[in-house]
């Protein structure tokens, strides 16, 4: 009880004390407040920066301002209340994003309801680079100890099927194509008629398959699963006859018919490392490449990487899952891929065939800041995230996290500068304790601080 | 309800066995915890009338009262209160969205696990109503009493609320509310239309007309017990109890409730490798008392240890321990399982007063019960030892003055 009547009269005078103030101070600022929240800004200082559009600006900024880049350069005017990342000497990539994930987000489907943001397994994805992945139907971004801002977009890549095992399904295809073409013609027609009848009616869209309209108009992409040569080529072929883009997930035999499926304007999700053996009975060409990834996109089909497992798996599947999704791009290198293709199957290729590219796969201006920090090439394979930042807040940290702390542990100096040990500081120290010794030296102290460091000592 | 009120006339045999004590007495004892965090040294405690009159260090009794001394080795401390138990109470709850529903309708005076419970040292409980979701309201019972009535020491003491990772769980929390503004704006347009007729009845001069008119006495809409609960929940008449599993589970609950004010307090169930420890200045911050076990948890994915309840204590939380297991020997655990976690690391004192007193406040019985302070209820324990030392036996519980369990001799 003492307490409680204590307290409140304290409180009582520090108001009846602080009131003026607080009256010409504090209530402008408040109400300010109530406007708009205080800008956020983060900056990712002093990194070579692999923009993932071709260009590596060494030693560059990156200046985001309520999660979004507001700036990438050189001396860039960096607003005081930024929080500040010294990364100098490492390098900046854009976020990782996979086509494909499981897991990763501790729900299953309608993330902004069901997401665990503290899973391990997103820690894990984000330790792999990972910083948007597509879950199921939805996109979303791996906004660790946040459940908002983070589905980017639901809906994405409708699958078709078009295979020789199911010919009446391919038949059934064909004609929903068909229909859908004609419809389209007659749409053409009428909206030319138009202009001279405008009584004329709207032609109807009764019996016409809404999602194959939109391939053919070009609002979305359908994905076969496909790998065999006949199978990609019937593909290429459908596509090429009624004009849509197809992407291909798997492709494994698409080395053999690339210049096809490059015609037919195909994309390709392929896995580096597999492996498939052609029958033996077969003559002509057949099976699985290393040279897979490189040979499609030198025929222009646009090549996203995936590991064979989109989960987090730690046994078992060991280098072949979610966290080895730059390992998976490291071996469509050594195929014969360029690095620039290969960085851009885990970022920009992904994020376009998901329909985020706006948002993620590249660092730009405009562009979510969904960024990685690593210790060197990131298709190398001793190469570790140490920082991962999604909406301009580091949601990764190497050093932090328990799983690879240990391994190859970050050089002390290379932390942020306030944590740097130099000469002046140890001098200060040095003042520091002396003058504790006693009182009439730490007045002498308080006054020499007035003169500047330099010239004064007990 | 039929069940308890017939056993209402069968007489308690525990209650009849033990002896007596006056109306007014004293007890004398070398070490007295209040409840509070405060340890009394040579206390001496008054009881009057089952209430506590005062007590203090080395107060002088007055002669004619009786002193009951106590051995130097034994420890006097409030009658543990015990805020999430079905222990007692058997019945089985649908889940779902029932606000209305109430634990004290499943009450059973007769359910022997009360004695054992008071033998055990827990002299009050805060039934929860089984279920998922929003299952219904707890009630707050001393172990005694003949029908349910005499029980109860108050009803509707917190709503409980399930809440997890999902659309649903998040949904029937945010929904109640909605629910309630719709009715509320149902109720004002009923009235709105009420006014309107009266307004016309009232304006209405030929008396032949006005008959017509006459919209009768104001009638509200039919009341609506969920959305009601809701309100409740608003006018701050009813708090809630929330249980999340993970921090994740709070971040949405959070989400869930979005702008809307009410009273709610924090349950963590405990899990063997759990992560709430992300979101611990969070709730700090946001005041509210957490519920936990007294149980050293894993750091997700390891060996290592975390003592989450002096994490939550450390960051200023106002802790409530409840025994790891809802049932008799988790009771008689209980006082051993809390020594094991302030052993390493929580506060001795936060922990006696997260078994007493903090629990009392929760149930919003705080005045009454979970401390000895002058007015409050004498729920008195009498210990062999220190409380929280493994091996420490309850000697005597005294319930509201009287001698429900143990010995005590002049």
């Amino acid at each position: 009880m003492h307490i409680k009547t204590n307290k409140k009269t304290g409180s009582l005078n520090a108001a009846a004390l602080f009131l003026p103030l607080a009256m010409g101070l504090v209530a402008p600022t408040t109400a300010q407040e109530d406007e708009e929240p205080a800008d956020e800004w983060f900056v990712l200082q002093g990194g070579d920066v692999h923009t993932g559009t071709g260009a590596v600006l060494r030693g560059a900024s990156v200046l985001s301002k309520n999660g979004k880049i507001d700036e990438i350069g050189y001396d860039l005017y960096i607003p005081e209340e930024a929080e500040i990342l010294d990364v100098a000497g490492y390098r900046v990539y854009p976020g990782l994003v996979a086509i494909e994930s499981r897991g990763l987000f501790g729900g299953s489907s309608d993330l902004a309801n069901s997401v665990d943001p503290f899973s391990k397994n997103m820690v894990l994805a984000l330790s792999a680079g990972v910083t948007t992945a597509r879950n199921g139907s939805e996109v979303a971004k791996l906004r660790a100890g946040h459940i908002d801002g983070l589905v980017l977009t639901s809906g994405v890549l409708p699958g078709l099927s078009y295979s020789k095992s199911n010919p009446s399904g391919k038949r059934t295809l064909r004609q929903k194509f068909e229909v859908a073409v004609q419809y389209l013609e007659v749409y053409a027609q009428w909206e030319i008629d138009k202009k001279s009848d405008k009584e004329l009616k709207e032609p109807s869209d009764k019996g016409v398959d809404s999602s194959i309209l939109r391939y053919l108009r070009g609002e979305a992409r359908p994905v076969f699963s496909a790998s065999t040569r006949t199978d990609l080529l019937e593909i290429a072929r459908l596509a090429q006859r009624f004009g849509f883009r197809p992407i291909i997930n798997g492709c494994q035999e698409g080395w053999i018919v690339a210049d096809e499926l490059g015609r037919a304007g195909a994309s390709a999700i392929i896995t580096a490392r597999d492996r498939s053996t052609k029958g033996e009975e077969l003559v002509r060409t057949g099976g699985s490449s290393i040279e897979n990834a490189a040979i499609l996109h030198r025929a222009g089909v646009s090549v996203t990487i995936i590991p064979s497992s989109a989960g987090i798996s730690l046994g078992g599947i060991v280098g072949r899952d979610l966290m080895h999704l730059t390992i998976e791009a490291g071996f469509a290198v050594r195929g014969g891929l360029s690095e620039k293709a290969a960085l851009d199957g885990i970022t920009i290729e992904p994020a376009r065939l998901l329909g985020v590219e706006s948002r993620v796969g590249s660092i730009e201006v405009g562009k979510d800041a969904d960024m990685i920090v690593t210790d060197g090439d990131i298709l190398h394979y001793q190469t570790f995230v140490q920082w991962a930042v999604v909406s301009g807040e580091v949601v990764y940290d190497k050093e932090a996290e328990l799983f690879f702390a240990h391994i190859r542990p970050r050089p002390k100096s290379a932390l942020s500068p306030e944590e740097r040990v130099d000469a002046g500081e140890t001098e200060d120290e040095e003042i520091e304790e002396d003058s504790d010794d006693s009182d009439s030296s730490d007045e002498g102290g308080e006054e020499g601080d007035d003169k500047g460091d330099g010239t004064f000592r007990p | 309800m039929l069940i308890p009120l017939l056993l209402a006339w069968t007489p308690n045999p525990a209650l009849q066995a033990a002896p007596d004590l006056p109306d007014l007495y004293a007890l004398k004892a070398s070490v007295l915890e209040t409840g509070t965090g405060e340890v009394i040294e040579h206390a001496v405690l008054l009881v009057e009338g089952g209430k506590v009159i005062t007590v203090g260090e080395d107060l002088v009794v007055e002669r004619g009262i009786p002193v009951y001394e106590l051995e130097p080795n034994q420890v006097v401390m409030p009658g543990l209160v015990n805020a999430y138990t079905r222990v007692g109470v058997t019945g089985s709850g649908p889940s779902g969205v029932q606000p209305w529903m109430r634990a004290s309708d499943e009450l059973y005076p007769a359910a022997g696990d009360y004695a054992k419970a008071r033998e055990a040292g827990v002299t009050t409980l805060g039934h929860y109503p089984s279920g998922n979701g929003i299952p219904g309201r707890s009630v707050v019972v001393r172990p005694m009493g003949a029908s349910a009535d005499a029980m109860t020491l108050k009803d509707d003491a917190y709503l409980k609320v399930i809440m997890s990772s999902s659309k649903s769980a998040k949904s029937s929390l945010s929904g109640g509310f909605k629910d309630a503004d719709s009715w509320i704006a149902k109720e004002a347009k009923n009235k709105e239309k009420w006014d309107k007729a009266k307004e016309k009845f009232d304006k209405e001069d030929d008396e032949e007309k006005k008959k017509k008119l006459d919209p009768g006495p104001y009638k509200p809409i039919k009341e609506d017990p969920k959305a009601t609960s809701f309100m409740e929940l608003r006018d701050g008449s009813l708090k809630a109890l929330i249980s999340v599993r993970t921090a994740g589970d709070y971040l949405h609950l959070i989400d869930a409730i979005g702008e809307e004010k009410f009273s709610w307090d924090l349950r963590v169930v405990m899990t063997r490798d759990m992560n709430i420890y992300h979101v611990i200045e969070k709730v700090a911050e946001s005041g509210r008392r957490v519920v936990l076990e007294p149980e050293i948890s894993l750091h997700p994915g390891t060996m290592r240890q975390r003592n989450l309840p002096a994490e939550f204590a450390r960051a200023g939380t106002p802790l409530v321990l409840v025994p790891r297991n809802d049932s008799i020997s988790g009771f008689e655990a209980w006082r051993r399982h809390v020594g094991e976690i302030v052993a390493s690391g929580l506060d001795r004192s936060i922990a006696v007063r997260a078994i007493t007193l903090e629990p009392a406040a929760l149930l919003g019985v705080g005045d009454r019960v979970g401390s000895l302070e002058a007015g409050k209820d004498a729920n008195i324990l009498i210990l062999s030892g220190d409380p929280l030392e493994p091996g420490t036996q309850v000697d005597a519980v005294i319930l509201e003055g009287a001698l429900v369990s143990g010995e005590m001799n002049l």
